[in-house]
């Protein structure tokens, strides 16, 4: 009888990820690698948005042409860089670490994948038509989105909102998917309670995707009617109500922000016990802490529109606000608690993961002063907002995001990747991260407003020292290129578990044949991360393991 | 091999040590939020102490709270790193409930006690109305929003446009690009907006509104310190967001009146509005862009006034 | 290849066509969940917007007529219940009966879209016609390519059912078609209450 569900596959041809797969782990990648080109274009944009505020005067380039960039930036990051990453990071880590062969529904996998360069290539294409891009942020609040002055039916703003729509199809197409493999694929004997914290985290993201999408879906069709079909739903002057926009965009756009952060909450939980060599810490609480964050996430989007509302409004909703520090001051302190009395070993996966919950509790602390609303009055649509959450989601998301790649390189390419490239990545971005956006603190506290293309002079300083930082992350990202591509062509063959770690994916060889366990799941016995524990995670694990290493050493 | 055990008991010495790295905490977090008001411009509102009072605070337990976090970080960096090449596991504790207690229990508490101050303040912010008799300069008194002595409030009606700001004195006939108050006296603005979005923000004042096409919103404050401020639109509003800003003046009641005075006098003329410039500018030079919304004249005023002096924040 | 211990293959139950199909009415509920949200968001911004206006109502216009949308809701609620019987039919394998009453249901459905495109022809105000013409269209727009998407679905189900052996792999395509037609149903009632029999 032979396994083929342990042999280790030649590592995979590269002509794979080019063409339409059903393969969750070829989705998986193709999804990275595009998220990571959108990150350049959009990383250039920010590269001459700093580059313009490096002296107050509007003179590198014209104020249509910033507030183009900037509204792109923001967009780009979003829709194609970090949601898409984030999917490819659950095609590639969901199906594993349950015991599942792919996804539950590949060819729909496939299909919400294959939207993003559809809409990609809209927000690109918008560059080109005759109006530019949409020029009004990444929000579009009406009535200035929808000031059309060439009256053209095919705008920048057109395209902007016909591709926001596809991606939010795309991603309530690919939150379908991982709900349900999520709740319907899970190995024997793993109950809710045996799940990795990813899955958790996963499973919650894409509960507020499914739920807070549709919303902004309904306001963005709204949106485009006005701007095309000359309805009025936010045009005073027919009767519509511009801020009716604005609570159905963020009634969305909150919970965004924890469908980013979660997944980076669930990489931390999951590597800080590998490279402490101890148990997550109260691994029980973070699970469940995840889904207080979920119910508390969908009810506090008005935070984001103090100055718009009415004074009953904005106390309750800086209360409601306020109590989400607490299910993530949990998961924070466990990560704490997981480290204490730990065998720490500073890798680059673990410096990213040390950095981010830095980084996190930083903007955690600017979060609670944001919430209140005294506070946020003087400081909302300021810089102090643009730091704060370019700290959450550079400093802790995409740091989480940088820490994941490099730990699960290995599983995925069979390749290990290189320490030392890896570990000035890690130094550069986070002396750049910390240098671009702590300055803008200051300067929101000074009054200096968000999305501006030039500024009083008073505020030169700062800004000078931000567009350092940013010029400095621009360079961050060269080792880690290098180190990405070099590693996949020619880097050291991995074995099934470099890092030593417990986990359903580890138990897999390097790559993991395109069926996972194929017929032949393991059934779980214990909790995860069960280090120092001397307990197996699942049924025959010695068996396992022996003939993966056998294989490695015959091959 | 054991399950979770108990943090093993810290000796005398370690527990004085601790105590001391949190008399330091204490100490550089009390200072930094001293420093939280070098970062905020001066205070020209009776709103101002508030905001920045509640910041202070906020400053201060962010700074405990943070180094707390970095310090635990930074020991268990110097004193848990396995040795070089140690591959076995550490210790399996897997919690503690009375710490998961501990730690959901005492942020809950403190939250919720700085949401409370908050809405002391916001409440305060928010007590508004002609009739309000307190006294800013007071300190023994509670700021609020109206100085004593009844004092009816002056009223200002602000019209934002793409892009300028144009203000009407309407009981006085007078009309400028260049807002002035009189110190120390309640004004009630009526905001209202010709085309989009608009925010009206005064940093020095730490107050601002959004300004709603299609809505007239009231909006009240008191100035409380001579000088020259800025107000910047804070709501982006298209092409020339950046530029639409304009000086607020406050000054004392005499100059007050003598300005309101002359300006009644004053012929109607072009008021402040650097947009227009702009435009113009580039329609010579051909424009270097995409389109754009054509910015409105410039409102005519009897006082356009000046956006190119010093101004105090 | 040499022969390696390894776990016990795992027992058919575990994977196969069997557990897929119980996969996809899963996924079809969780969609069909995400899409309800769509709808309260349109109906939230209807109800916003109506309670604001200082005139809801476009010049001209008196109000809506409510006795031929009546109609057709009793036509399409009861089409609700046409299509329960056909599902009781089939569970009983009398496959001619379930055909007779899906296309039943079929035909009032495509006559609740008849009605609907007769009441639009009729009415003398348009999409632009204030917020009250906007959110109207929007409304019963949507709602309508929901209905002619289910009647579609069922088209689909009504021509699959002659393949031979279509239901040995459980009658997931029908349950969620049938789902789909329930939920159209119930966004009718409300969008009927919400439109027509609120009065200001």
């Amino acid at each position: 009888m032979t396994s083929t569900a342990l042999v280790p596959e030649p590592l995979p041809s590269w002509r794979r990820y080019f063409g339409f797969s059903t393969d969750a782990k070829v989705i998986g990648i193709q999804y990275i690698v595009v998220a990571f080109f959108f990150f350049l274009i959009a990383g250039l944009l920010a590269m001459i948005i700093r580059g313009e505020l490096l002296t107050p005067a509007s003179d590198l380039v014209d104020r249509t042409v910033y507030n183009g960039l900037y509204t792109m930036h923001g967009t780009i990051m979003l829709f194609l860089f970090t949601f898409p990453v984030l999917n490819g990071l659950n095609n590639l880590l969901i199906p594993p670490m349950i015991g599942a062969p792919d996804m539950a529904f590949p060819r729909l996998n496939a299909v919400a994948f294959w939207m993003v360069p559809v809409f990609g290539f809209l927000l690109i294409a918008s560059f080109f038509v005759p109006s530019g891009p949409a020029t009004s942020g990444w929000w579009s609040y009406p009535p200035v989105s929808l000031q059309n002055p060439l009256g053209q039916l095919i705008n920048g703003e057109f395209l902007w909102v016909l591709a926001v729509a596809l991606s939010g199809i795309s991603s309530i197409l690919g939150a379908v998917n991982f709900v349900t493999t999520i709740l319907r694929m899970r190995a024997p004997g793993m109950g809710f309670f045996r799940m990795p914290v990813f899955c958790w985290t996963a499973l919650a993201a894409q509960t507020l995707q499914l739920i807070g999408l549709p919303a902004l879906t309904g306001g963005a069709v709204m949106l485009l009617m006005d701007l095309t079909l000359g309805t009025s739903f936010y045009r005073p002057e027919g009767g519509g109500d511009p801020v009716l926009y604005q609570h159905f965009f963020w009634f969305y756009s909150h919970p965004a922000v924890y469908v980013i952060i979660l997944p980076a909450f669930g990489i931390f939980s999951e590597l800080f016990p590998v490279y402490s060599r101890k148990p997550l810490f109260g691994y029980v609480y973070v699970a469940v802490a995840s889904f207080i964050i979920v119910g508390l996430g969908l009810v506090v989007w008005v935070h984001h529109i103090f100055p718009s509302v009415a004074q009953w409004m904005r106390n309750l909703f800086m209360v409601t606000t306020m109590l989400i520090a607490v299910p993530t001051g949990v998961k924070v302190f466990a990560w704490l608690g997981t480290m204490w009395r730990g065998k720490i070993k500073l890798t680059t996966p673990m410096l990213f993961c040390i950095g981010g919950l830095i980084n996190f509790v930083f903007a955690g602390i600017t979060g609670v002063m944001l919430a209140t609303v005294p506070v946020d009055i003087h400081v909302s649509n300021t810089y102090f907002v643009v730091g704060h959450f370019h700290y959450v989601i550079y400093g802790a998301a995409v740091m989480g995001i940088f820490a994941a790649i490099y730990h699960w390189f290995p599983k995925f390419t069979g390749r290990m990747p290189y320490e030392g490239l890896g570990k000035l990545h890690f130094v550069l971005t986070f002396l750049g991260a910390n240098l671009n956006f702590l300055p803008m603190h200051p300067l929101g506290l000074m009054g200096m407003p968000r999305r501006v293309s030039s500024y009083d002079p008073e505020f030169a300083f700062w800004n000078v020292l931000a567009s350092l930082g940013a010029f400095l992350l621009g360079v961050s990202i060269i080792p880690f290129l290098l180190n990405m591509i070099s590693s996949w062509v020619r880097g050291p063959r991995a074995n099934h578990n470099p890092w030593n770690a417990i986990g359903l994916e580890w138990l897999l060889p390097s790559p993991p044949p395109e069926d996972n366990f194929g017929d032949h799941v393991p059934t779980v016995i214990s909790r995860p991360y069960g280090y120092g524990k001397d307990e197996p995670l699942v049924e025959h694990q010695a068996e396992i393991e022996r003939a993966l290493t056998l294989a490695e050493a015959t091959r | 091999m054991s399950s979770s055990s108990p943090l093993s008991r810290p000796g005398s010495f370690s527990l004085i040590a601790l105590a001391l790295w949190i008399g330091l905490m204490v100490a550089i977090s009390v200072w930094m939020a001293g420093q939280a008001q070098h970062w905020l411009p001066v205070q020209a509102s009776n709103a101002a102490p508030l905001v920045d009072g509640l910041f202070r605070f906020e400053t201060g337990v962010g700074s405990f709270v943070f180094l707390g976090v970095v310090s635990v970080v930074a020991w268990t960096l110097l004193v848990h790193r396995a040795e070089k090449y140690d591959e076995s596991d550490a210790e399996p504790i897997e919690g503690n409930t009375r710490l998961e207690v501990i730690w959901t229990v005492i942020p809950l508490v403190l939250v919720m006690a700085i949401a409370w101050y908050a809405i002391q303040v916001n409440t305060k912010l928010g007590v508004l109305g002609p009739m309000e008799h307190i006294h800013p300069r007071n300190a023994q008194e509670e700021l609020g929003g109206y100085l004593g002595d009844r004092l009816p409030a002056e009223q200002v009606e602000v019209i934002a446009r793409q892009w300028s700001w144009e203000f009407r004195y309407p009981g006085r006939n007078v009309s400028s690009t260049e807002l002035h108050l009189e110190l120390d006296r309640p004004v009630t603005f009526r905001l209202v907006s010709e085309d989009v979005l608009h925010g009206f923000y005064i940093p020095a004042f730490r107050l601002k509104q959004d300004v709603i096409p299609g809505r007239a919103i009231n909006f009240n404050l008191t100035p409380t310190r001579v000088g020259r401020y800025r107000l910047r639109d804070s709501q982006f509003s298209g092409t020339w967001f950046a530029a639409n800003q304009a000086d607020v003046v406050v000054e004392s009641a005499d100059d007050h009146a003598s300005w309101l005075k002359q300006g009644a006098a004053a012929p109607l003329q072009s008021g402040l509005s650097p947009a227009v410039g702009e435009y113009a500018d580039r329609q010579a030079r051909g424009p270097a862009g995409w389109p754009t919304v054509v910015p409105a004249p410039p409102p005519q005023v009897n006082v356009p006034g000046s956006n190119s002096l010093p101004h105090d924040a | 290849m040499t022969t390696t211990p390894m776990p016990p293959a795992n027992p058919p139950a575990a994977h196969g066509s069997g557990h897929h199909a119980s996969h996809n009415l899963t996924g079809f509920i969780i969609f069909l969940c995400s899409e309800s949200v769509i709808f309260l968001a349109f109906f939230s911004g209807y109800a916003i917007l109506r309670r604001s206006a200082l005139n809801w109502l476009p010049p001209g216009v008196e109000g809506l007529e409510w006795r031929m949308p009546l109609i057709n809701t009793i036509v399409l609620v009861s089409s609700s219940l046409t299509m329960v019987a056909a599902e009781h039919f089939k569970a009983k394998e009398k496959l001619w009966l379930f055909r007779a009453f899906w296309l039943l249901t079929m035909a009032m459905g495509a006559y609740f879209l008849y009605g609907q495109a007769v009441e639009w022809g009729g009415l003398n105000f348009g999409l632009t016609s204030g917020t009250f013409g906007a959110t109207f269209y929007l409304l019963t727009g949507f709602h309508g390519l929901h209905v002619a998407t289910g009647v579609l679905l069922m088209g689909l189900m009504l021509g699959k059912s002659f393949l031979p052996g279509n239901y040995n792999g459980g009658e997931e395509g029908v349950k969620a078609t049938s789902l789909f037609w329930h939920f159209v149903d119930v966004i009718w009632i409300i969008l009927f209450v919400l439109l027509y029999v609120w009065r200001n």
